[in-house]
């Protein structure tokens, strides 16, 4: 539906978008997730139209609209400060792309009143923006963008500027609308929690590039590279060297103990690797119990209660901190001298 | 001891403060307004010598000489003429500038900006003379367009400085918005910009017109016969000594102020009006 | 030449709509300004010839040296007890008491209203048969006889703090506004009493308000003319000096004025630059 074709953008000496390759597919949400300054709201601004690619060509629905004005580019856009027209009421507001399109006044007043009733703001037509709430405000912008029923939904951040509360409720409600309405959407946001509940698929970029794009799980599960891999989620990072290759399995040398980790294609003796792994995939048991598959010898160094999970770290004999989530149920207390166990499944494998 | 009953008397004072603060409020109140007051009196009353707080008679005499022997209904003309071509062409200027001055980027903006607000801060006469005979050269005294122009100069930075802030403030997004909705520039323009300057244009023109109303200095340099404005004929009255109609033109010439002030007093809180001036 | 007018255009659009506004400067500001000059250093009514002299006379002679220290002298009091008639008042009116914005409708008054009316009705409240003495002797007749406040220097002084004061006002209510109350309730929980909150936090962070405001006060104190030449009587501060010397005098004295507007000009910028330098830098502490 949306083709980014080796997009790239730069100010000055700065390469926002460096040679992005980016596919979205009809009817999907594609998040595109990054750092502050990784380039993210550039592509979406070469979407819009509201930047011009310095190289290569966007296209909408099979059409190149690199050249296209972004008045004719049929799309509908959320913004992160909601824009709002300050000098138009609610109802005002949401008529005005069908205005602009010249629609009879009756079918015009139609479809306002059911982008109201999606929102849930009957009632309101008469108020000024100012007059409402920012989630109220962030609801109108949706039905202003909804109301001609456009090809693409872009959303630029925006729920930076509600509380958090708010923002996971319109988490959803976002969600849904989408769904419902069978609509392409492109979200922007640098909140990970955010893009992994609401997506589709995510692309992740980072520096102008773009890093990986794959589902939630496949992100958070396999991450491409060493950025990916600790901005998704929490990971424990450890440098080794690979000792042997056997199969499908592979030993790595960490500080002096020895893991055992999936093997992957490329691995040889001798390779320096980085190892992850979450910290709740870390198990942790008491010191009398049998041994394991990569279990070492630890001691609790920090307890921290959290009430749903808690956090520990913890000390390995070879001096590695671990940091490690549980779920409770079991709970040690500083000092004590556990056994920990990195399922080996569980160790992800980065080459350097 | 002597110490005690100041105190106490400091106390009393403080416990009282409420008083003494309206007190405050209500005697700078009559202090400001009794001018106006006095006048108003005056220019209805006869054969008032003072020594008493109100005049004998009431009269309207003096109306009747100002409109028909110091002819105000004609000064009035002149003065709104000359008003309206000022505000046109501050205006235009404050437009132009101010767009460029919030929208633009410009290097030693601030700098720029107390040039720009120096014809305000020294006072008209360094360089009315200047005026004057520059006007004289061009045969532009005595005409309502030249004294309209010598007006500019004073109204004409303020225009800049309310217009740029109203565009400095004009938000990006929002007319990005409205291309995302499908509105073309032009359509832009007119559905979303003009509505959202309307407010900071009409400031302006108020400000403007205010200036170039009140205006004496310049307008004394630059005016003639024909160019008689309200502020010097009245000039001219007090030269000729004769109170009571002179009090009769000042109220005359007062009451747009009164209005205005009324106008301005709704929409702005008064404190934001020299908000600008912050920067100096 | 297409592709430079491209790149070029938006800088060619930004001097276009700046145009205007330079030419408005230059041509009724700069440009009459300098004629001034100019005119100032000419003989008398000649149009050819340079000379200081204007400037040696009105340096040298003791008249014009009264003239000078006159302006000085109003336009210092009236800054001075603009500030301390500001302070108190918008300490007031902060707390937003009932009908506060009738009262800071009241400040803008002076500012709206032509100088000239002012000191009409100026003169008519303080003459000898005016209101405020008519007050005195009906309400406070201790006070002993008229007090003649027209045409005296305090009397001046009076009607320059009531056309000017509002500058000093607006700017200091609108500093006081613009303080973080978070600010002084920490000072309250430190342990300071109402007073020292006011000596020791308030005051000093709304000085430069104060100070802004102030600054346009003394500007337009020391360029008064509609006010003292109605008001002024035998006192004539430099702005209606300067017009004297080409009303009175037949034919009038344009270089001898102009010199007299360029010096005053002059001590303006200068006042101006020093106020600067000394306010930016207290700022960057």
């Amino acid at each position: 539906m949306i083709e980014l074709q080796n997009v790239t953008k730069r100010y000055g000496s700065l390469v926002a978008n460096d040679c992005v390759n980016l596919q979205i597919w009809r009817g999907e949400l594609l998040t595109l997730l990054g750092p502050s300054g990784c380039g993210k709201t550039t592509a979406l601004r070469c979407i819009t139209g509201h930047q011009r690619p310095d190289e290569g060509r966007v296209f909408i629905d099979g059409q190149d609209v690199t050249d296209v004005p972004t008045y004719r580019r049929e799309l509908g856009m959320v913004f992160q400060n909601f824009a709002l027209f300050p000098h138009m009421t609610v109802y005002q507001n949401v008529e005005f792309p069908l205005m602009i399109r010249s629609l009879a006044r009756e079918k015009r007043r139609e479809m306002v009143r059911d982008a109201l009733r999606l929102i849930r703001m009957e009632g309101l037509e008469g108020r000024y923006p100012r007059q409402l709430s920012g989630g109220q405000q962030q609801r109108v912008g949706l039905a202003r963008a909804l109301v001609y029923r456009p090809k693409v939904l872009l959303l630029d951040e925006p729920l930076s500027n509600l509380d958090a509360k708010l923002r996971e409720e319109m988490r959803f409600e976002i969600r849904e609308l989408v769904s419902q309405l069978r609509m392409t959407a492109v979200y922007v946001t640098h909140d990970q929690s955010e893009a992994l509940a609401l997506s589709d698929r995510v692309a992740i970029m980072n520096a102008g590039r773009l890093q990986q794009v794959g589902t939630p799980r496949e992100i958070y599960e396999q991450p491409a590279n060493l950025f990916i891999a600790g901005f998704i989620g929490l990971s424990d990072f450890f440098e080794g060297q690979v000792v042997a290759v056997e199969g499908d399995r592979a030993q790595v040398a960490v500080r002096g103990l020895e893991l055992a980790v999936p093997a992957r294609a490329g691995m040889s003796s001798g390779q320096p690797v980085t190892l992850f792994i979450r910290p709740n995939d870390v198990v942790l048991m008491d010191e009398s119990a049998d041994a394991a598959e990569n279990a070492f010898q630890g001691r609790v160094d920090k307890v921290t209660y959290l009430g749903d999970i808690v956090d520990y770290r913890v000390l390995l004999a070879n001096d590695l901190e671990l940091r490690v989530q549980t779920d409770g149920r079991k709970l040690y207390s500083p000092g004590s001298s556990i056994q920990v166990c990195l399922p080996a499944e569980r160790c992800h494998v980065l080459a350097q | 001891m002597m110490w005690d009953t100041l105190r106490r008397y400091v106390r009393g004072l403080w416990n009282g403060r409420f008083i003494l603060a309206y007190t405050l409020l209500v005697s700078l109140s009559l202090f400001i307004i009794t001018p106006f007051l006095l006048i108003l009196v005056k220019s209805l009353g006869k054969e008032w010598f003072g020594y008493r707080w109100l005049p004998p008679k009431v009269t309207l005499d003096w109306y009747k000489w100002a409109f028909e022997i110091a002819r105000v209904p004609e000064v009035m003309k002149n003065t709104l003429i000359i008003a309206a071509l000022a505000i046109l062409m501050s205006t235009t200027i404050g437009i132009c500038s101010g767009w460029a001055f919030g929208r633009r980027h410009l290097p030693g903006k601030e700098a720029l900006m107390s040039i720009v607000l120096l014809p305000r801060m020294i006072p008209p006469i360094t360089y009315a003379l200047g005026v004057a005979q520059i006007f004289y050269a061009l045969k532009l005294v005595d005409t309502h367009f030249g004294v309209a122009l010598a007006h500019v100069s004073i109204c004409a930075p303020f225009a800049i400085l309310v217009l740029s802030s109203t565009f400095q403030s004009l938000d990006d997004r929002v007319l990005e918005a409205a291309g995302v909705c499908g509105a073309s520039p032009v359509r832009t323009f007119f559905h979303v910009t003009l509505p959202m300057i309307m407010p900071g244009i009409l400031s302006s023109m108020i400000f403007t017109f205010s200036t170039s109303y009140n205006e004496l200095t310049l307008t004394l340099m630059t005016y003639g016969p024909d160019t008689i404005t309200l502020p010097v004929r009245t000039y001219l009255a007090v030269g000729l000594g004769y109170w009571e109609v002179t009090s009769a033109m000042s109220v005359i010439l007062v009451i747009p102020s009164f209005l205005i002030l009324i106008l301005i007093q709704r929409r702005v809180a008064p404190e934001k009006l020299l908000g600008g001036f912050k920067g100096l | 030449m297409k592709k430079w007018w491209t790149k070029h255009s938006t800088l060619l659009v930004t001097l276009l709509l700046l145009l205007p506004g330079f030419l408005t400067f230059f041509g009724l500001f700069f440009y009459p300004f300098v004629t001034t000059v100019l005119l100032s250093l000419r003989p008398e009514g000649q149009k050819t010839g340079w000379t200081l002299q204007h400037y040696i006379t009105f340096v040298s002679e003791p008249h014009y040296r009264e003239v000078v220290v006159l302006t000085f002298t109003l336009a210092i009091a009236t800054t001075l007890l603009s500030i301390f008639l500001s302070i108190p008042l918008s300490l007031i009116l902060r707390r937003k008491l009932r009908g506060h914005r009738f009262f800071r409708t009241m400040i803008l008054v002076p500012l709206v209203v032509p100088g000239m009316i002012a000191a009409l009705g100026l003169l008519l409240i303080y003459g000898n048969r005016g209101w405020f003495n008519l007050f005195l002797r009906d309400v406070l007749p201790f006070i002993n006889g008229p007090l003649r406040i027209n045409y005296t220097v305090q009397g001046l002084i009076l009607f320059y703090v009531w056309l000017y004061f509002p500058y000093t006002c607006l700017t200091t209510l609108s500093a006081l506004e613009g303080l973080d109350p978070g600010i002084e309730e920490a000072a309250e929980v430190s342990g300071a009493n109402r007073w020292k909150v006011l000596r020791h936090i308030v005051l000093p962070l709304i000085m430069p308000g104060v100070l802004a405001g102030s600054v346009l006060t003394f500007m337009a104190s020391f360029g008064a003319f509609s006010i003292p030449l109605i008001a002024g009587g035998n006192f004539r501060p430099l702005a209606v000096e300067v017009y004297k010397q080409i009303e009175i005098f037949i034919p009038g004295r344009w270089s001898m004025g102009s010199a007299m507007a360029v010096m005053m000009g002059l001590m303006q910028v200068l006042f101006l630059s020093v106020y600067m330098r000394f306010f930016r830098t207290e700022r960057i502490q």
